[in-house]
């Protein structure tokens, strides 16, 4: 090596430690400034799916992928109110991320390989696991998929259902006729106006959207799954940073929901409690917010505001709401279901 | 050089060519900055996509389409279906626009007022309105599959579509089309040596009989003959539906009311202010020579009236290719359903499939003003 490369080197580490001595270096996250800069996240959310995401009759929105939208706002502006939303139908969902008009979306969405790889977004987790099934007329008698043959089936284009239908009867040598709808909420009322014998959509939308048919009771949702449909937030390729925020959300709802922490016992756990990963988690440790350029409290609120991964589903798709669903697969691994957890540490 | 500076030619050549190279330097970095941003943002960009395997059930479908086709054979089943539409919708359009619009000028009260009062109600709802109405009140109208109306124990009726029975084997029907090809070109070919003896003499040659005889006669023998000869595939019902046939689809049905009455609604002012434009002498002459008020109508009155009809009427039948598109409302696998609702969605390439529907309704819109141009050009040499 030359002198004066090894005296360009030195200078460099010399500018590097200075730096490192003062404050901690962050990469740019141009959505995370934008946030702060509006004062409140923008969030793609299902045009209407109760139990998902749904405005109620005082025009609030609700659901499991709203609340994730809360719990985003929650740890980066410190109030879970702050949240924008921008109702996407299946084919608008792409453009509307892509282009920036939100910032992340959080709207039943199933994790595919296409997906991933073309349309330039990462999945950032799963916050439902969903199966593909279908819902008919319990008159009908039909009880699981193989049974549908000639039926006509309603579904929305464009969404991993209308392909994952056509492929499962094609391959069984099944004739169906498959109908198919620019937007869920027409498919679903072209269902119940007669037009088709069945709609299809994941198990918990089936349930969500069993609440807007004329007569609920007289509609069967078959148990039988044909499909793995894990469902989570999107976000736009760049910005790791932000990208991490959003994982780290979601890991920390789940992680919260392991360790015991509640919105009732936050408080609590954050001054009290011994265990070293609680502390991380709850800022009273670790400076983990900070490393996100969040402020140390970040999963404090979101827990305090939304509550953990298991409140936030009783309250929105299982016992406590009108669709009653199991945990089923969206139980924690140490309790049967699927959901496991990364540390934080 | 100044001497060209204050030419007018030369400057208004000067400017053409720089708005032109101004509108083509737009374009190239239109195309490059959205080509550039999207291999940022990691979006597939390119018309490989094509290629791929569709994977998608469509309900009406006129090709050789399957699931397992390639994206492009898709593309065709929406262009094709889109096409089958239009047409369908433009002469059923025409037909009752044509009398509606002249039942307006009766000089019956009752039947100019409901013919008035039918254009006022279809110009001044939204088209949306009447697919929707149309369609849920097709559904509403139609029993379901186990309640089915069966014609003749072949043909079945209900609210998954009019279900025919198809034959396995065209041949026979193959020669009965031809057979019925050259009946039509008989009844032009005496059509127009009908119009050059009336010129010539004077004398009328009963046109209408032949036209009945070989445009309706004529096709009813042959299809018979043919629907004898050929194996069936009649429709039977197999689980939730008839297995079998050709099923036409109630969104079909829906649609093609939709445009149908709509379009007729303005199609029948065209009709009416067409008329009207014709001077009330011309009328007076044509009775003046013992014209019944039918020929005068059809042989003086109509030939001029063309003349002011065609272009307004041309507009309308873009509009009926535009609204084509509304088909996508009620899952009618059209170009914009198929297209930009499924495949779209489906790879993700927004900026190409968007590209290519939008390149493909100017092709044919630019075709079928090319057609009414035509047409345009050649009433205004009949009529001087």
């Amino acid at each position: 090596m030359t002198h004066l490369a090894r005296g360009a080197l030195g200078a460099a580490l010399l500018a590097f430690g200075a730096d490192a001595a003062g404050a901690q270096q962050l990469a740019p996250s141009p959505t995370l400034d934008a946030i702060r800069a509006r004062g409140h996240v923008e969030c793609g959310v299902h045009l209407g799916l109760p139990g998902f995401s749904f405005a109620n009759d005082r025009g609030e929105w609700t659901g499991l992928d709203v609340d994730f939208c809360r719990a985003i706002a929650a740890a980066v502006l410190g109030d879970a109110n702050k949240v924008r939303y921008t109702p996407t139908s299946v084919q608008q969902r792409w453009p509307v991320l892509q282009s920036g008009q939100v910032d992340l979306l959080s709207r039943n969405t199933t994790i595919t390989f296409s997906r991933n790889v073309t349309l330039g977004v990462n999945f950032q987790g799963i916050n439902f696991y969903e199966g593909q099934s279908f819902i008919v007329r319990t008159s009908s008698g039909a009880k699981k998929p193989a049974d549908l043959e000639n039926a006509s089936i309603c579904v929305a284009a464009g969404s991993t259902e209308e392909r994952t239908a056509a492929d499962f009867f094609r391959e069984r040598n099944i004739k169906v006729t498959i109908i198919n709808f620019q937007k869920n909420d027409d498919a679903i009322a072209a269902y119940d106006a007669g037009r088709c014998d069945s709609y299809t959509a994941g198990l918990g939308a089936l349930a969500g959207q069993r609440i807007k048919l004329k007569t609920p009771a007289e509609h069967l949702i078959m148990t039988e799954t044909i499909s793995n449909d894990p469902q989570g937030p999107v976000t736009r390729w760049g910005d790791e940073r932000w990208q991490a925020v959003v994982r780290w959300v979601l890991n920390g709802m789940i992680a919260a929901e392991y360790l015991g922490v509640t919105s009732k016992n936050v408080d609590d756990m954050r001054a009290n409690s011994k265990s070293a990963e609680i502390r991380r988690l709850l800022g009273a440790d670790g400076g983990f917010g900070a490393m996100l350029g969040l402020s140390n409290d970040w999963m404090f609120n979101a827990i305090k505001q939304v509550g953990n991964y298991g409140e936030s589903y009783e309250r929105t798709v299982g016992k406590g709401s009108p669709l009653g669903l199991e945990r089923g697969q969206n139980q924690l691994w140490t309790r049967g279901g699927i959901l496991f957890t990364s540390p934080f540490q | 050089m100044t001497r060209y500076f204050y030419d007018k030619r030369v400057r208004e050549i000067f400017w053409q060519v720089a708005l032109l190279a101004g509108l083509a330097a737009a374009i190239v970095l239109i195309v490059r900055n959205a080509s550039q941003n999207m291999l940022n943002a990691g979006m597939a960009t390119g018309f490989d996509f094509l290629w791929r395997t569709s994977g998608i059930n469509v309900p009406f479908v006129l090709t050789s389409y399957s699931p397992d086709s390639n994206i492009l054979a898709l593309l065709w089943v929406g262009v094709t279906n889109t096409l089958v539409i239009t047409l369908f919708s433009v002469i059923a359009a025409t037909l009752l626009g044509f009398v509606i619009g002249i039942a307006r000028l009766s000089a019956n009260k009752l039947l100019s007022g409901l013919a008035g009062a039918f254009i006022e109600f279809v110009r001044n709802v939204p088209l949306l309105f009447f697919v929707l109405f149309w369609y849920f009140g097709v559904i509403a109208a139609l029993p379901g599959p186990r309640q089915s109306i069966s014609l003749f124990s072949v043909a079945f009726l209900n609210n998954r579509g009019l279900i025919v029975p198809v034959a396995t084997d065209g041949w026979a029907f193959r020669i009965a089309a031809l057979i019925v090809v050259l009946a039509l070109v008989a009844q032009l070919v005496i059509a127009v040596w009908a119009k050059r003896r009336r010129d010539a003499t004077g004398a009328i040659f009963p046109v209408w009989a032949t036209g009945l005889a070989l445009l309706v006669a004529v096709p009813i023998i042959a299809f018979s003959i043919a629907a004898a000869l050929s194996a069936w595939d009649v429709p039977a019902l197999r689980g939730f539906n008839y297995r079998g046939g050709f099923v036409l689809v109630p969104e079909f049905v829906a649609l093609f009311a939709a445009l149908t009455t709509y379009t007729a609604g303005f199609i029948a002012e065209i009709v009416r202010g067409g008329i009207q434009s014709v001077v009330k002498g011309q009328w007076e002459a044509a009775y003046a020579l013992g014209l019944r008020p039918n020929r005068a109508l059809n042989l003086v009155v109509i030939p001029q009236a063309m003349r002011v009809m065609i272009p307004p009427l041309t507009s309308q039948y873009l509009n009926v290719l535009k609204n084509s598109s509304f088909g996508a409302a009620i899952a009618f696998p059209e170009l914009v359903s198929v297209f930009v609702g499924s495949a779209l969605t489906n790879t993700g390439q927004a900026i190409e499939i968007i590209a290519i529907t939008l390149a493909i309704y100017l092709v044919i819109g630019l075709a079928v003003s090319g057609f009414m141009n035509w047409y345009n050009a050649k009433t205004k040499l009949v009529t001087r």
